[in-house]
């Protein structure tokens, strides 16, 4: 290289600080101009530019980019410049290219043959080059192109390390972007084998790329295991000073042993005893190179140290097999518990949750509880808090479950905001799964929402509320219990809602008591009645009702409070309803009534909390750590001992759909109820389109997800669709969109009018939407309806017919025999008559349902002017905007044979064919 | 109510902060530095909203200037003032710049303590200011003055004091025009209007009476001279105007005459713009040829439209030329002609031109090609010029002076009226 020129590139040295010296922004954009009209008038100009001209130009171009600004041009240049010699111009070329070239730019062919090129050059650096621009750019067109000549460089026996450590890398680039780029088979067994390589840098990239392909394909890559494990155990239990290079802050490569470990936990634990008993000393060796002192103190050295032995516990978790392992590990995890580090306290903790889950180590676990609940306590990272939270949760069960409540209990109070929601539903959870004693089953909620009410969401307290029920052993010490609680100055309104419920329907257990006596508990309540919302005070106004029942002596008392304005003249329509009712049936009713009305609530349909579980899951998608079911086996053991009497330990999962609201049918208008989408007929969908022709309203459509109903009025030659969608489900439907459209022919004969409607319709909710239709000219189609909607991400189509049909236009004509039969026979016609005979579909001596089906219809029915009292004479006028169409229609039913003849009259022969069409199907 | 009063320089440093409210904390400066002189995208808005905090800003040379405000103010009165603030400092030390800036501090604050009280805008008038703020230093007050200058700021002529005294009485009146024009390549008008001021230096005895005379058709029509109106040119209609606090705005609403008392020195009497029957200086006419994609031809001739006897003056075209312009070729008859490649555009400069002449240049655009599909969106050819006329037919009539308690009058004062038109957004698309 000439000395003069040298590398430095002066042009571009003057022109980045001219721009860093620009005093203002618009000083800036134009010395770029200047700069990009100077490069424009080089490249254009006559002059060819030399390597090192070039190269300055496309730096200078780059820089310009780099700055947020659009470059057009010099893609040409920038292609030449690969095709040079010398590495600084190839290496501007190459960077020019990666950072600005598209993937469909035109010179996309010549860029490929540059590269193609370079591949094939015997300078590894111009190979590594290449590389690197392949997988920069990592387009599929890359893939494409180089798919074939990548895998044969990585296996060649004569490619040097540092390429074949560039071709593994650019390889799992391109089979990101295009999986098909490797091709199975052949090359499987090469590929693998690189794990032996002498190399580690090759061996390293390689453990990258296979652990991409067996995520792909684990079958196919099975060979690696024993290849990793055998590479693993010659790292772990080499020396430090083993891996010159490789060694980092003593540890010897930790980031093979990382990928490695990682590498292995995507299979199960290998089967070859052989193999299984390396991989066990392996991990083991880290265990035990985890005890030995610090040979440093410089953070690095720890950071290394622990990034291996945190994977390797994950691989232990992830084996599950090795007790002995997965108690070490524990123990290994809870020295890391008590460490002066947060970010390996938080580690610690997180790895001791997937750690609970195991049968093995669950006991193991459980020794740092006492740490654990310390660490709850007095650690300052809320992070840290929150993880701590999650271990216990997951190291609760029976044993140790009271303890652990009332622990998180006692967090609960000093708890972060944040976290307190997620806190109150797990401790809810716990209680309820481990509960031996209901009746600290109902402390402990009950202490729930004394400590943090406005976290209790509603289904924690429905919960209670059933269990309560369900249970007969622990209403009286509920109602007790509550009664006390409601007696302390300010309580919250949940318990509010509780001891509302709870005495309304158990008051009478505690009635004997003089301190708690009915007018007492009356006054109780009441005294809070005014601090509470709407919807409490009319669940106490049910309260109040209920304690007509339940104590007849305080009647006068609760129908003062049912008379005062503030319920009887609420502004609350539902308040001031409930106040009316409540009044007026215990005024007016006997005793005999109120008691079965007031009855006490049945027991509910046992079912798991998986309510509260998928709130906690709604809460933190994807971060929920279970709570391991070990009340299974414990069911298993003690066959049916608890099941049945029990609304809690009742371990079968069916209901797990049934969704959160319908906990308790407490007037919330329940999305899952019975005909929910599980308990539906699979796939179960009706159309009743046919059925419409003889009525106006009713279900048209229905499948598991979604119900349409339709509500028809119609006069004259106008006639207006209600139509209902009702969401079955428990998830909203996103962008609804129903569409109500007409063949082009129809459309001439018929006008809608459709009303927009919301793009959501939220979970079991209901809505309707107007159509309005004017009749011009008769018509024998329908309209149609076309819904798309998206339902838990998967979008939906329901395409059906609107029942909107000519006979909807029919206004019934009332006339004698005379007028009838001189009508008859001036419509004599051939063409203006229909006749159709055929079977009857139903039994025809139900001539009520076919007399109610002509009306139906929209034919005035004409009795007692046939001569045969058996036919049915009708007659009707189709109103359409345009002119009136006379009907006129008999019905000839022959018993002997079953069948019937319909004979159909009208001044439009179009129109008396489609009503016979339509009606011999009907009969 | 003005929360706060901030200038930057181009790099975002404070150089006047002051605050009149409470409710601006000290943070404010800095979120405007932040979100607006470093945001990444250009500030296009000149309100902008941060944590319920409004900031007005204008941006002189590489200077930034902000007003901070918690409130619901009135944003024009905001602008107004701030407008104000760069006259007033304009009036003392000349242009505007940092090392300016820098130079007068101490002046700038007292001018601000004086200006504003409590976020109010108060006085911003130079004449009355320089009167009791110098930049000589503090000047000694005495009792008299003191007294001379508070009856005056308070009195019912806030902007003249008493007891001024010249040899002559002179008076300038100077009628400026800017003209903006948007036309078709087919050289139809799409958008034009003309938005003028009227400039007087007065330089006259005593308490003056000044009455002011213009050709406005409302006022000439009210008038009812049917007769006279046909001797002189027609008049022109005036779509709006607004008038220095002197003129006796009553008098405007029920006589249409603009009587007044002026303030001493130089100030801006009155504002206006119109929109019909506008005399266009120049006419543009662009021809663009495109020779194959390597290749653009433009010739763009220059008409102007005025008596041949004035001359027009400061003559500037720009023509914008493509993004990937790689060389050009001009011709020009007259002027000088250069591509200037920092701006994307030749720029063509005539120093003088008479009416009713024509003059045309021709270029030769080269072009690189490029990958972009995007075609070329052409911008409007865009021109400067100055002429000595009033292109809105804006005429004074007469211009009175009565002083009835010194003993000159109307004809002993010497008064001078100039028309000049300049271009405001002069542009012809091609």
């Amino acid at each position: 290289m000439p000395a003069v020129r040298g590398d430095g590139m002066r042009g571009l040295a003057v022109f980045i600080s001219d721009i860093r010296n620009c005093k203002s922004k618009e000083a800036e954009i134009k010395r770029i101009n200047k700069e990009l009209a100077n490069i424009r008038s080089k490249f254009k100009g006559d002059k060819t530019l030399d390597g090192y001209q070039k190269k300055k130009y496309v730096c200078k171009l780059l820089f310009i980019f780099l700055l947020g600004h659009d470059i057009d041009f010099g893609q040409i240049e920038a292609v030449n410049l690969l095709s040079s010699n010398k590495y600084t111009e190839k290496q501007i070329g190459y960077l020019f290219i990666s950072v600005l070239i598209s993937g469909n730019s035109e010179l996309i062919q010549l860029i490929v043959q540059s590269i193609k090129n370079d591949l094939a050059s015997r300078n590894p650096v111009h190979v590594s080059l290449a590389l690197q621009c392949i997988a920069n750019i990592g387009s599929k067109d890359m893939a494409e192109a180089f798919g074939q000549e990548i895998p044969k460089l990585l296996v060649s026996g004569d490619t040097l390390d540092v390429v074949k450590q560039s071709a593994a890398l650019c390889l799992l680039r391109l089979f990101r972007t295009d999986p098909s780029v490797i091709p199975s088979g052949e090359w499987t067994s090469r590929i693998v084998h690189l794990l032996n390589d002498q190399h580690m840098g090759v061996v390293t990239a390689a453990a990258s790329l296979i652990d991409a392909l067996v995520k792909k394909n684990p079958e196919e890559y099975k060979g690696c295991i024993s290849l990793a494990v055998s590479r693993l155990s010659r790292i772990v239990t080499s020396s430090y000073t083993d891996f010159q290079d490789y060694t980092y802050y003593f540890v010897p490569a930790p980031w093979l042993s990382v990928k490695l470990l990682r590498l292995l936990q995507n299979y199960p634990p290998p089967e070859d005893p052989g193999v299984r008993g390396r991989l066990s000393e392996c991990l083991e060796t880290i265990l035990n190179k985890a005890q030995e002192p610090p040979k440093s103190k410089k953070i690095q050295h720890s950071n290394a140290k622990n990034a291996v032995l945190f994977e390797a516990i994950s691989l232990i978790i992830h084996n599950d097999s090795e007790p002995n392992l997965l108690v070490r590990a524990c123990n290994q995890l809870g020295q890391f518990l008590s460490h002066r580090e947060t970010n390996l306290r938080y580690l610690a903790l997180e790895s001791m949750c997937i750690l609970a889950t195991s049968e093995f180590s669950h006991e193991a676990v459980k020794k740092h509880q006492e740490t654990v609940i310390n660490a709850l306590k007095t650690e300052r990272d809320v992070s840290v808090r929150q993880r701590a939270v999650d271990l216990l949760y997951a190291m609760c069960d029976k044993s140790n479950a009271e303890e652990i409540v009332l622990e998180m209990l006692a967090y609960l109070e000093t708890a972060d905001y944040s976290i307190r929601e997620e806190m109150v539903l797990k401790v809810a959870i716990l209680a309820e799964k481990y509960a031996t004693d209901y009746k600290w089953y109902v402390d402990v909620i009950l202490n729930l929402i004394r400590l943090a009410g406005d976290y209790v969401s509603e289904e924690v307290w429905y919960r209670v509320i059933q269990i309560v029920i369900n249970r007969d052993d622990v209403q009286g010490y509920a109602a007790k219990t509550v009664f006390e609680a409601l007696q302390a100055q300010a309580c919250h309104e949940n318990m509010v809602k509780v001891g509302g419920y709870i005495l309304g329907e158990f008051g009478n257990l505690i009635a004997g008591d003089a301190r708690s006596s009915p007018a007492v508990q009356l006054q109780l309540l009441h005294s809070k009645f005014h601090l509470c919302s709407s919807m409490t005070r009319a669940l106490l106004l049910s309260t109040y009702v209920k304690f007509v029942n339940l104590f007849p002596e305080i009647k006068s008392h609760v129908e003062e409070i049912f008379v005062a304005d503030s319920n009887l003249r609420s502004a609350d329509a539902e308040l001031q309803q409930r106040a009316s009712e409540y009044l007026a049936l215990s005024k007016l009713t006997s005793l005999d009534v109120l008691a079965t009305v007031l009855e006490e609530m049945p027991p509910f349909p046992e079912k798991e909390s998986s309510g509260l579980l998928n709130l906690l899951k709604k809460k933190r998608p994807g971060r929920v750590i279970e709570n391991p079911d070990r009340l299974d086996e414990h069911v298993k053991k003690e066959p049916r001992e608890t099941n049945g009497t029990s609304g809690l330990t009742l371990a079968s999962n069916t209901e797990q759909e049934g969704g959160s609201a319908d906990l308790l049918g407490l007037g919330v208008p329940s999305a899952g109820n019975g005909n929910g989408p599980t308990t539906n007929g699979a796939g179960a969908v009706t159309n009743n389109i046919q059925k419409f022709y003889c009525k106006n309203n009713g279900v048209l459509y229905e499948n598991d997800i979604i119900q349409i109903g339709v509500k028809t009025e119609c006069r004259s030659n106008l006639a207006r669709l209600a139509l209902f969608y009702g969401n079955k489900t428990n998830h909203p439907f996103m962008n609804f969109q129903p569409n109500v459209s007409a063949s082009p022919a129809l459309s001439l004969a018929i006008l809608l009018q459709v009303k927009q409607v919301d793009s959501t319709v939220e979970a079991g909710a209901q809505f309707q939407q107007m159509v309005n239709v004017e009749c011009v000219n008769d018509f024998d189609e329908q309209p149609d309806l076309n819904l798309v909607y998206n339902y838990n991400g998967a979008p939906q189509t329901v395409n059906i017919k609107l029942p909107i049909s000519i006979n909807k236009f029919i206004e019934p004509t009332e006339m004698n025999g005379e007028a009838f039969f001189s009508r008859w026979k001036n419509l004599s016609l051939p063409a203006q008559e229909s006749q159709k005979i055929f079977k009857a579909a139903h039994p025809m001596e139900a001539t009520d349902s076919t007399k109610a089906k002509l009306i139906g219809y929209g034919f005035q029915l004409l009795e007692n002017i046939d001569p045969n009292p058996d036919n049915y004479v009708c007659a009707g006028i189709i109103h359409t905007r345009s002119l009136q169409i006379g009907c006129l229609l008999r019905l000839e039913p022959n018993k002997q044979a079953q069948i019937y003849r319909l004979t159909t009259r009208s001044s439009r022969e179009a129109v008396s064919q489609h009503i016979s069409a339509v009606l011999c199907q009907q009969f | 109510m003005i929360g706060g009063l901030f200038c930057y320089n181009h790099k975002g440093e404070v150089l006047i902060s002051r605050v009149f409210r409470d409710d601006i904390g000290r943070n404010a400066v800095d979120a405007f530095r932040v979100n607006i002189i470093h945001a990444r995208q250009q500030v296009r808005s000149p309100v902008t909203n941060i944590a319920r905090t409004s900031f007005f800003h204008i941006k002189r040379s590489n200077l930034w200037l902000a007003a901070v405000t918690k409130q619901n103010v009135n944003a024009t009165m905001v602008f107004e003032f701030l407008l104000k603030v760069v006259e007033v400092m304009q009036n003392y030390f000349g242009k505007i710049s940092e090392e300016n800036v820098k130079n007068n501090f101490v002046l700038i604050y007292e001018l601000l303590d004086e200006i504003v009280d409590f976020g109010y805008p108060q006085n911003t008038d130079t004449g009355v200011l320089k009167t009791f703020i110098t930049q000589q230093g503090v000047k000694s007050v005495t009792k008299e003055e003191q007294a001379a200058i508070t009856s005056q700021v308070t009195g019912q002529i806030g902007w003249r004091r008493e007891g001024i005294k010249y040899r002559r009485n002179e008076l300038f009146l100077d009628v400026m025009e800017y003209v903006n024009l948007l036309m078709s390549p087919q050289g139809q008008v799409l958008s034009a209007h003309v938005a003028g001021k009227i400039l007087m230096k007065s330089y006259l005895s005593g308490m003056p009476e000044c009455k002011f005379g213009i050709n406005d058709k409302i006022a000439m029509d009210s008038k009812g001279k049917p007769a006279e109106e046909s001797k002189t040119k027609s008049a022109i209609a005036i779509d709006d105007c607004q008038f220095h606090q002197c003129v006796k705005l009553s008098k405007f609403e029920s006589e249409h005459a603009i009587s007044f008392i002026p303030p001493d020195g130089e100030n801006e009497l009155m504002r206006y713009r119109t929109t019909k029957d506008i005399s266009l200086p120049f006419r543009v006419i662009p021809l663009v040829r495109e020779v194959g994609r390597a290749k653009l031809e433009v010739k763009v001739v220059v008409k102007s439209n005025f008596k041949p006897s004035l001359l027009a003056q400061k003559i500037e075209i720009r023509i914008p030329t493509p993004l990937n312009t790689s060389g050009v070729q001009l011709i020009c008859m007259k002027g000088k002609a250069k591509y200037k490649a920092s701006e994307n555009a030749i720029v063509w400069k005539i120093k003088r031109m008479g009416g009713m002449k024509e003059s045309q240049i021709s270029a030769e655009i080269e072009l690189l090609a490029t990958d972009t599909k995007k075609k070329w969106t052409r911008p409007p050819i865009s021109m400067n010029f100055e002429v000595p006329f009033a292109p809105s037919g804006f005429k004074v009539r007469y211009l009175k002076v009565f002083e009835p308690k010194l003993n000159y009058s109307d004809h002993d004062v010497i008064k001078w009226v100039r028309y000049i038109g300049r271009s405001g957004l002069y542009e012809t698309r091609c």
